[in-house]
């Protein structure tokens, strides 16, 4: 307590006068480009996965709905993903999806909110173990294909954090234009109460000669599926 | 093991560097590709002087009322269930971590990348204390299995070749040789990955902490920094007083310019948002978060209105990729955890007067107040920090004192041209003889004062010099 009184009371001294109560609540206007739904849609999708490509991600297409276990089953064929971890959506249920993985004969990791210590740590052993993490993004941003997502109980973080290959799913109306518009729509709530991540592509480095390596310690490959919803 | 405490002064150290061709040939092909690669990112987006005007007016209103936010935020980080600790200075954060770690049991602990922790020496104090510690970022990684100290705030291995790192896993590991960074990258991967699993203690840095919602921001691309702030129990992050922001829709126009100018890429791979500890039945997330918040000199830098933009800094590392002398000499050469222009400034308030020679190694040619992503003005500072060494009846490097009474000397003499010619004349007869290859690099006292910091080519035969023809219109 001692240090943070003495430290107050320097940066108090340092600013001098101008550190009284109410000083200039300096704001920044907005240079959001305004979001036209609909109109704008496809050009956003277009410059998501042309920016996602870009930094070493995979856009695995835009589908409807009714598609999405066929495209993800095709994914997991594709990429010889034989365990997969699942959480539970944002907008959607995730069951029908890991009901569909599993009668194609995979093991699927569904993620439930953990009892006690011996059962967390678990989880995140058999999570470490799977092939392919699969979660829903909260929203994701167009200019720089980047997905943001939340952690829940029954969507944790360490599915697109340990598994060696993760999917995103979006929605597509969820799909912002840029950093600042994403951020509002999440908003400061569930800023506060989760753990957020945004995540753009693959994990990677350039700490040799500044060469660019994809997969240090996050997932080598990020996959991200839109769906246009039913209802837009 | 760390170097700090015995610094070579930095002329030798320079000097050293400029003669170690290979160092140079690391640094030009390190920093060439990438400087281009940034060029075209930045030049790609319209918007990006309009974000820095906005990113730099943010940071100077939230300085300006830096008592404020302090307290908001730790009011909301303490509301969020942190603990919050203001560390006057590195001893006192060095021992609360400790602390930290000592109550806890804790054994093992990763760190992500974090150059405050880099500042307070954090690494052989918990070693001290019976912890493993283990950095995790690859460059951080590479440096700390050579026992040096990194020579980039953000690449820090960056005077190390690939054949150099191969070697190194070669013989630390007994993997077999390879160069391939993808190779390279696979074997710290691995050893990497069962460390975070194992650890107990996760320790990194902070880029951003939001007042309004008690929320540290950390941009980074490995996934060292989610990883050791998701996995183990125990989180600390390290950050200096002036990383607070004051809200979260002020975030945005940083996360625009901080990869764009350090990296050159539109923004980095990971950007994490740390509120509060893991709640009832999540699977990750620490279970204890301690936020060190650490003064070390920034307030004294405060209190001078001058030298108060320095706080503004990112730490994007862009003013070393762009520094000539930076990228003539590397980082090892300045001898301090912050390197190159920035480092030049703000050393001096960090680590002491020792540091105080740094403000002269520059040539100040802009080339870092242009690149910088908050506009920070680093050359002002530089001769703010001269003039101020001056002031304190100090203590400028010797060659500057001489120089400066040479040039004085010089201007009475330069009034009668043949005293000058004779003077030429004596003086390359007598340099002559001290000559190897064509440049002379030592002179007796007291002119080994000019010689110490350059290089002097061999006079030709005695100058003859035809009087300059009288400008016109006089």
């Amino acid at each position: 307590m001692g240090a943070f009184v003495r430290i107050m009371a320097a940066v108090k001294t340092a600013l001098g006068s101008e550190a009284k109560a109410g000083a200039a609540n300096h704001q920044e206007t907005r240079v959001t480009p305004p979001l036209v739904p609909g109109a704008q849609s496809a050009e956003l999708v277009s410059s998501f996965a042309r920016e996602l490509e870009a930094v070493g991600g995979h856009f695995v297409g835009t589908f409807s709905a009714t598609e999405l276990s066929t495209r993800t089953l095709e994914l997991a064929d594709r990429i010889g993903a034989l365990t997969v971890a699942i959480g539970a959506g944002v907008s959607f249920n995730t069951e029908p999806l890991a009901n569909a993985l599993e009668q194609r004969g995979r093991e699927v990791i569904r993620c439930a909110p953990v009892g006690d210590e011996p059962a967390r740590h678990a989880l995140i052993e058999r999570i470490a173990r799977a092939d392919l993490g699969i979660v829903e993004a909260d929203c994701a941003i167009a200019s720089t294909g980047t997905i943001a997502v939340t952690g829940t109980p029954a969507r944790p973080n360490a599915l697109t954090l340990l598994p060696p290959a993760a999917l995103a799913i979006v929605r597509a109306d969820r799909l912002r234009p840029d950093a600042a518009a994403a951020l509002d729509s999440l908003g400061a709530e569930t800023i506060a109460n989760h753990r957020v991540a945004f995540i753009t592509g693959p994990s990677r480095t350039a700490d040799i000669e500044k060469l660019i390596v994809i997969g240090v310690h996050g997932p080598k490959q990020l996959h991200v599926l839109m769906v246009w919803p039913d209802d837009v | 093991m760390f170097q700090s405490r015995s610094k070579p002064t930095f002329f030798s150290a320079s000097e050293k560097a400029i003669g170690d061709s290979d160092l140079r040939r690391k640094l030009a092909n390190a920093s060439g590709h990438h400087l281009e690669a940034a060029a075209q990112t930045r030049g790609e987006f319209p918007r990006y002087d309009e974000e820095r005007e906005a990113a730099r007016r943010i940071k100077a209103d939230a300085i300006g009322r830096l008592d404020q936010l302090l307290l908001q935020l730790k009011q909301r980080l303490e509301a969020n269930g942190c603990h919050v600790f203001f560390a006057a200075d590195a001893a006192a954060a060095r021992k609360y971590i400790v602390e930290v770690a000592r109550r806890g049991g804790l054994k093992r602990a990763v760190k992500g990348k974090s150059m405050t922790t880099e500042e307070i020496e954090l690494n052989p104090a918990l070693e001290r204390a019976g912890l493993e510690v283990v950095e995790t970022d690859l460059g951080e990684y590479i440096v700390q299995l050579r026992h040096e100290r990194p020579s980039h705030i953000l690449t820090p291995a960056i005077h190390l070749s690939k054949e150099d790192v191969g070697t190194l896993f070669h013989e630390r590991f007994g993997t077999s040789y390879t160069n391939e960074p993808e190779r390279l990258t696979a074997v710290a991967r691995e050893n990497l990955r069962s460390t975070f699993l194992a650890a107990d203690l996760g320790i990194t840095g902070v880029n951003f902490a939001i007042a309004e919602t008690g929320t540290l921001v950390l941009v980074e691309n490995e996934g060292n920094g989610r990883f050791s702030s998701t996995l183990p129990d125990t989180f600390v992050a390290v950050m200096g007083i002036e990383k607070v922001i004051p809200r979260l829709a002020d975030l945005s126009h940083f996360l625009e310019v901080l990869a764009r100018a350090g990296t050159g890429q539109k923004i980095t791979t990971y950007t994490n948002f740390i509120t509060r500890p893991r709640g009832a039945g999540e699977l990750d997330g620490p279970r204890e978060i301690h936020v060190v918040i650490l003064d070390n000199g920034r307030s004294a830098m405060l209190a001078d209105p001058v030298m108060r933009e320095a706080l503004y800094c990112l730490r994007c590392g862009a003013c070393l990729n762009a520094c000539p002398v930076y990228r003539r000499i590397g980082g090892h050469a300045y001898g301090y955890a912050y390197q190159g222009p920035i480092g030049s400034i703000i050393s001096p308030s960090l680590f002491g007067a020792e540091a105080g020679f740094l403000p002269f190694a520059s040539t100040l040619c802009g080339a870092c107040r242009e690149i910088c992503p908050v506009k920070i003005d680093i050359p002002k500072l530089l001769l703010h920090l001269r003039w101020k060494a001056n002031q304190d009846g100090l203590k400028w490097p010797h060659a500057a004192v001489s120089a400066r009474r040479a040039v004085v000397r010089f201007s009475g003499l330069a009034r009668h041209p043949w005293t000058i010619r004779l003077l030429s004349r004596i003086a390359a007869w007598m340099v002559r003889p001290l000559a190897r290859d064509g440049y002379v690099r030592w002179m007796p006292p007291p002119f080994n004062a000019w010689t110490r910091s350059r290089d002097f080519p061999v006079p030709k035969s005695a100058p003859r010099r035809k009087p300059a023809a009288k400008p016109h219109g006089l």
